[in-house]
């Protein structure tokens, strides 16, 4: 019986579907079922059934219209959902299974189930039909952004056909470094052609002679000349191979590190850091070993068979013939093995990353690690990573065994087969003793490169893989890449949101259609609970995402239409937890701004309360400040981060609750060096202590993604909502303790 | 207030306006606009990138002023400055390396300097090069030495010191 298949991939959702592909899944002409200007946006395959038996496993597919939402099973409708009945769509989570609810006349239906592989196609099509119902996009809108995405992905599978030639583009600058490394390898196979022919020459006309001393002399000396010839040739082979696989490296990983840089956060959301490094690292070295050692060895194998066979036929058609009886064996073996292989070599991969992924992060956690006594914890999932890597290796190993063993025996065999017909030709006369010996000789230059050219063929394989996993990086494109006619904008300060919508993964939205203005040199406090979409805001300021829907305004132009460049100069962000690099303090500072003044970066340091402390280090600003900034305290890492943000002379400035895990001292010192750089310029401070926002002049309140109040401290505490509840509940024990105080003093 | 208001509240010092009178072990005396300050300790803000910007601090920790580059004082005040500065900021400066050899965990440098020839133990992650060529190396105890220009070590120096950077 077939295994279930739970594996996804990109056919189980799609978007405007051919009529042949729709009719893969509806018995009947799909174009009957729809009505007059209705087209099929989405179809969605599921792979769990429920009915009067329960749940199993089994296709349904949803088809999603521009006017209905559609369920098939068997070739069949079974449910029929008009779009103006629905008003929402939403996706239930259990505990590996999701069922898809529409909202239909003000009652909720369940429509299908899927396992917990297909959530992520089916969060795109409830984002659609949220979209058409609940946000009320037209559908041209829509579909126009539809198209874009179909494109992008055509593209992607194209692209994942031809990982082999776009390796090849890398290495086409480099092409005579790859011309050369051929060229001495052709020669270095013409040069090992020469010993068997020496041999025969030496057993047929002086050793079975016994004569001719000379001519013996001359063939010693040949052979000498021809492995001394092969030494310089292997050198020069070996550093034209390192030069070009050092030049390709370079290549190869400054352009995947200069991508990453480019791409925006969601990019980071989708690939863990492990997996980001695994890729520049594991398997651009797949990539650089194909391109360098593997190209060059098939170059070398390909030429060695068309040599040698040119040879052998020569010298013995017949025992030639016999000679070819196992290379089908090895060329269909090698079939069969590249069909099977590459899903045990994915899986391996896969393990491999999540060792570096474990490994990466128990590093980057180390503390809280040690802090929570997790240490045997982190210990044992790192060894289960190491276990399920170990036993996927097996499981590869196992699969090998299954192909290369039997191929090798093949060999074998037409080795023994020739040695007896050779031999039964020697003792007839028919052939010379040193034909024969060189022949044998000749089969095994001949075996060798077609065994090693199967082998090698392998690392098509593996690089193969390796490309479609470098490639799947490359080809992520900057989402928030710059509009051809964005511009550079002097910004004044005025900042306005207007109907904002934004989600990070299509379906549950983090901000809804939030509205607000600030005035330039306006000071804003933003509050709100936890997972408000606090955070979320000063990313859509920085244009780190883009919204979905809405529109934000700097000096009333969208920052769609502004340079991102433009705007990360004259924005300025200080975050609760600053990383700085494992650079000097000087060179963290001037991360504000290049080619500062050693006069500015003190006077940024002094305006943010640093340069005092900066100064009792012995290396004072030249003091490397170690991994993420661990050799300084949280306040300090916040004052440096504030004496950059001052150095870059902001226009507008955010501070993302910039005091919140600094002490009572530290809190008031980073206070200080906040009022002065707040002083006379756009300031939104997200703040969750209400004590943070004493000085600003108006307080936006966010609650789930939507803004529910707005106004200063006291038109707020006048209201009975939500700030009042937060400001009490902040200020209870305070008040607590001050009115116990009085009473005992009373 | 912007980044160019914070920078004129700076007490830049005028070289020409800073007489050294004498010097001590560690601090000097000295005047500025006639106004007397003994016991002023140097401090480099930048000591291995930009060793001629001081910072000057009177007997109550306050600072006097900055000097920008104090090779441009009188030539008396510089020759004072330096000699306490030698001692401030002890640096032997490494001409030649004769031997590193890896040892229990640690690693033990021969070196030849302008102090004399020394020995001293470093960890792995012991030296740093910064974008002058010059290279600082601080030993287990913390004790730094100086390589002025790495390019100007002869070859096997160059060799043996390029393993830690």
């Amino acid at each position: 019986m077939r295994a279930i298949d739970t594996d996804t991939d990109d056919s189980d959702i799609i978007y405007y579907p051919s009529p042949i592909e729709l009719s893969k899944v509806l018995r009947d002409d799909f174009s009957g079922y729809l009505e007059s200007d209705e087209e099929v946006i989405v179809l969605a395959k599921s792979d769990l059934t429920v009915n009067e038996r329960g749940i199993s496993y089994g296709e349904e597919h949803l088809a999603l219209t521009n006017k209905r939402v559609l369920v098939i099973r068997d070739s069949a409708i079974t449910k029929e959902f008009r779009l103006t009945d629905v008003s929402s769509a939403s996706l239930r989570d259990y505990l590996s299974t999701i069922v898809l609810t529409l909202n239909v006349r003000d009652e909720v239906v369940s429509v299908m189930t899927l396992s917990r592989t297909r959530k992520k196609q089916f969060e795109k099509v409830v984002t659609l039909i949220n979209d058409i119902t609940l946000h009320k996009i037209p559908y041209n809108m829509l579909k126009k952004h539809l198209f874009e995405r179909v494109n992008l992905q055509k593209e992607k599978v194209e692209s994942n056909r031809s990982v082999l030639v776009k390796l090849f583009k890398f290495v086409k600058p480099l092409w005579y470094m790859l011309l050369v490394t051929s060229l001495l390898s052709v020669a270095t196979t013409t040069m090992n052609l020469l010993p068997p022919y020496l041999m025969k020459v030496l057993i047929d006309e002086v050793l079975i002679p016994r004569s001719n001393l000379g001519k013996l002399l001359t063939i010693i000396l040949a052979l000498l000349g021809v492995n001394l010839s092969l030494t310089i040739l292997g050198v020069l082979r070996n550093y034209a191979l390192l030069k070009l696989n050092q030049r390709l490296a370079f290549r190869l990983r400054a352009k995947i590190y200069e991508h990453i840089q480019l791409l925006s956060l969601s990019f980071y959301d989708k690939f863990s850091r492990g997996a980001i490094i695994s890729r520049i690292v594991d398997d651009v070295n797949r990539v650089l070993y194909f391109l360098t050692q593997g190209v060059s060895m098939i170059v070398l194998d390909l030429a060695m068979i068309i040599l040698v066979g040119i040879i052998m036929f020569s010298m013995s058609p017949w025992l030639s013939s016999i000679a070819l009886l196992p290379v089908p064996v090895s060329l269909i073996g090698t079939a069969i093995y590249r069909k099977v292989m590459p899903k045990y070599y994915h899986r391996l991969w896969r393990k491999w990353s999540r060792v570096i992924s474990t490994l990466s992060e128990s590093l980057s956690a180390v503390i809280l690690i040690k802090t929570l006594g997790k240490e045997h914890a982190i210990v044992r999932r790192f060894k289960e990573s190491l276990d399920e890597f170990v036993s996927s290796n097996i499981e590869v190993f196992k699969n090998e065994q299954k192909f290369w063993p039997f191929i090798g025996l093949s060999f074998t065999i037409s080795n023994l087969l020739i040695w007896w017909l050779g031999g039964l030709q020697v003792l007839t006369g028919a052939l010379t003793l040193g034909s024969l010996t060189a022949f044998v000789s000749y089969m095994w230059s001949f075996y060798g490169p077609i065994n090693d050219l199967a082998n090698h063929l392998r690392l098509v394989q593996q690089v193969t893989v390796a490309g479609e996993r470098i490639f799947e990086v490359l080809s992520t494109k900057p989402e928030s890449a710059d509009k051809p006619d964005a511009r550079d904008l002097k910004i004044v300060g005025g900042v306005e949101l207007k109907n904002v919508w934004f989600t990070y993964d299509g379906i549950h939205y983090a901000l809804k259609d939030v509205s607000f203005k600030i005035e330039p040199g306006e000071h804003v406090g933003i509050v709100g609970p936890s997972g408000s979409g606090k955070t979320t805001l000063t990313k859509l300021l920085l244009k780190l995402y883009e919204p979905q829907r809405g529109n934000i305004l700097i000096d009333g132009v969208d920052v769609r239409d502004i340079k991102s460049s433009s705007l990360k100069r004259q924005v300025a962000i200080v975050m609760q937890n600053p990383i700085l690099l494992n650079v000097s303090i000087a060179e963290n500072i001037t991360m504000g701004k290049e080619n500062a003044t050693l006069e500015e970066i003190m006077a940024a340091a002094k305006a943010a309360r640093a340069h005092d402390f900066i100064m009792k280090l012995p290396e004072a600003y030249d003091t490397k400040v170690g991994v993420y900034g661990g050799r300084l305290s949280g306040g300090e890492r916040q004052r440096i981060a504030i004496a950059a943000a001052l150095l870059k002379d902001p226009k507008i400035l955010i501070l993302d609750e910039p005091t919140s895990s600094l002490d009572a001292l530290t809190e008031r010192d980073v206070t200080k060096a906040v009022d002065n750089l707040t002083k006379n310029r756009t300031t939104i401070i997200i703040a969750h202590r209400l004590s943070t926002l004493r000085n600003v002049d108006k307080i936006i309140v966010l609650d789930k993604g939507t803004v529910i109040e707005q106004g200063s401290h006291e038109q707020l505490i006048r209201t009975d909502g939500l700030y009042k509840k937060l400001f009490e509940a902040q200020f209870a024990d305070f008040l607590e303790e001050r009115k116990k105080r009085v009473l005992l003093r009373g | 207030m912007s980044i160019k208001e914070w920078v004129n509240k700076l007490k830049i010092l005028d070289p020409e306006d800073v007489k050294v009178l004498g010097a001590r072990i560690d601090t000097i005396d000295i005047e500025v606009n006639g106004v007397l300050y003994t016991n002023v300790r140097l401090k480099r803000p930048f000591p291995y990138t930009h060793p001629e910007c001081l910072i000057l601090y009177d007997s109550n920790d306050e600072e006097v002023g900055i000097l920008r580059d104090y090779r441009k004082l009188d030539k008396e005040s510089k020759n004072l400055v330096e000699r306490v500065l030698e001692v401030v900021y002890f640096m032997p400066r490494v001409k030649r390396i004769l031997s590193i050899n890896p040892r229990g965990g640690v690693y033990e440098w021969v070196v030849d300097t302008d102090k004399g020839l020394i020995k001293f133990k470093t960890w792995r992650s012991c030296a740093r090069l910064l974008s002058n060529g010059k290279v600082i190396i601080k030993d287990v105890d913390g004790n730094v030495y100086c390589v002025e220009n790495i390019f100007k070590l002869n070859s096997r120096s160059q060799a043996l010191l390029s393993i830690f950077i």
